[in-house]
């Protein structure tokens, strides 16, 4: 069975658009909710337990998008950060080593 | 004419003018309470909890937990207790039959008549409260934070709370707002239990029942009404703040999405239980006491985790309904479906694979990210007005911080008499 995935929504307005157009990751944003554009990032089973532990404030919606939800600002700031720099959705281990 | 409340009794404000209590207060013991009990004084010295006339005694609190009723025989739901230590009650020498005074911020609030001191055991009381005595509800955990003993008795109001601004106009006490409701012309209101800042899906949902509570009613005439109800009570960092949660509800209104005929926000004071649906069973009683006919159910209400399925209180509610003098309404979700091009509700929209959920949470999330929302989501007018309050009462931040519990305008002040 496929090991279940768990985005991190990063909603995207026009200055991060241009930033993941640069990084060559804008084909990797959806439409989501009424034309919003979203950058997802996806967290595993263990990733996923990580940060609702390291960050008490985030919130797992498990009734209705099973996303991460309420994830500091300055949190997905940085994931955003650290994926525009690695030009890569595959960051979470590398950000979450140092928590 | 009188105004009868839930459980058919007449709604009777418990509160004596400061002048005359003055003088009965002089020699009694004066007992400081926590905003938890400060609230629910207000609840049942203005009717808002009616037919209750104080903090519950044994045989109420026993019934409420095995039958859902009080020991006369009305549904009540929650249990509404005043808690002491046993070193308190020492200290200030409370005997059964004596009369003390209640402060909150070292200021009278209401007088209170001890009837019974008691113990209850906690895990029970969870139990049938909650379906639950796992510590982390966050209903089961407030039961066990309870002092060591229980105080009944009847409650009388002394010195009306000061409502601070930007609350002030919100706080409509049962008599007053049944009187609203008749000068408006509305033979139906409904209500709409709320703890959020309004998105889209909220609107539709009031929309929705405004639309179910018509019914056969004429429509020459705007005779039915939504009433958002904010419950007002401890924050949990993270969740809005209050002044967003009522300003914006209020929003709607002043922006054109309902209107002065047809949409009215208040709100009431009460912490929070988590009960999913004995909690709907108290919303209704409490609606019904604020003189609203219909009561809108959506999927698990009031509820927290995964503790009731989400159709647990339509049950409970359908089980009780010959008790209740309130019409429950239940709604299902609304979603935007880009097929349509709008938000529409999953019982009518067939294009489910097309579907864009969103719930409150998701929201917050896209307004936490300070990215606006679009208007077909959360409506321009609400998001500025966050952003507003963001900066005017939450320190910068939409949510609850430490700083905003620690330096907030409080809801209301108890003053000096």
């Amino acid at each position: 069975m496929a090991e279940e995935k768990y985005p991190i929504n990063i909603w995207i307005n026009e200055e991060r658009f241009k930033q993941l157009e640069k990084a060559g990751l804008s084909d990797m944003c959806e439409e989501m909710l009424a034309g919003l554009k979203v950058f997802r990032v996806f967290a595993n089973d263990a990733q996923r337990d990580k940060i609702l532990k390291v960050f008490p404030t985030a919130k797992f919606d498990s009734a209705t998008t099973k996303s991460i939800e309420l994830l500091p600002k300055d949190v997905k700031d940085a994931i955003f950060v650290k994926c525009v720099e690695k030009k890569s959705m595959d960051v979470l281990d590398d950000f979450l080593k140092s928590y | 004419m009188a105004e009868i409340g839930h459980g058919g009794k007449e709604i009777v404000e418990r509160i004596m003018e400061p002048a005359q209590a003055k003088s009965k207060i002089q020699n009694l013991a004066k007992i400081p309470v926590r905003s938890q009990i400060a609230n629910e004084i207000i609840g049942i010295a203005y009717g808002f909890f009616s037919p209750l006339q104080g903090f519950m005694g044994k045989a109420d609190v026993e019934s409420v937990c095995k039958n859902m009723k009080l020991a006369n025989g009305v549904v009540w739901s929650i249990p509404i207790l005043f808690d002491l230590s046993d070193e308190e009650i020492k200290q200030y020498g409370i005997n059964k039959g004596a009369s003390v005074v209640l402060t909150y911020n070292d200021n009278p609030m209401a007088i209170m008549e001890v009837e019974e001191i008691f113990d209850y055991d906690r895990k029970s009381m969870a139990a049938a409260v909650y379906g639950t005595d796992d510590p982390k509800h966050p209903g089961c955990s407030r039961t066990y934070a309870y002092k060591d003993k229980f105080i009944g008795g009847k409650i009388t109001l002394i010195n009306r709370p000061k409502i601070n601004p930007p609350y002030d106009p919100y706080f409509v006490p049962p008599l007053e707002l049944r009187k609203k409701f008749k000068d408006k012309g509305w033979v139906r209101v409904v209500a709409h239990q709320t703890r959020n800042v309004p998105h889209t899906g909220h609107e539709w949902l009031m929309k929705g029942a405004w639309f179910q509570t018509y019914g056969e009613l004429s429509i020459e005439k705007p005779i039915v009404g939504v009433l958002v109800n904010a419950i007002i009570g401890e924050k949990r960092k993270g969740d809005y703040i209050d002044e967003s949660i009522i300003l914006t509800q209020d929003e709607l209104r002043k922006s054109g999405y309902f209107g002065d005929h047809n949409h009215l926000t208040t709100l009431t004071f009460w912490d929070m239980r988590y009960a999913g649906p004995r909690e709907a069973v108290f919303h209704a009683a409490l609606r019904t006491n604020l003189g609203l006919t219909h009561h809108m159910y959506g999927r698990d209400h009031a509820g927290v985790g995964t503790y009731y399925g989400p159709y647990d209180a339509h049950h409970m509610l359908e089980k009780i309904a010959k008790d209740l003098a309130i019409v429950p309404v239940y709604s299902m979700n609304w979603l935007y479906c880009p097929h349509c091009g709008e938000v529409t509700s999953e019982g009518l929209c067939n294009h489910k694979k097309e579907w864009q959920k969103f719930s409150g949470t998701l929201i917050r999330s896209i307004v936490m990210d300070g990215v606006k929302p679009p208007r077909l989501i959360f409506r321009p007018e609400v998001f500025d007005l966050v952003m507003e309050c963001a900066d005017k009462y939450g320190f910068g931040s939409p949510f609850v911080t430490d700083d905003y519990l620690a330096k907030r305008i409080p809801v209301f002040e108890i003053p000096p008499m």
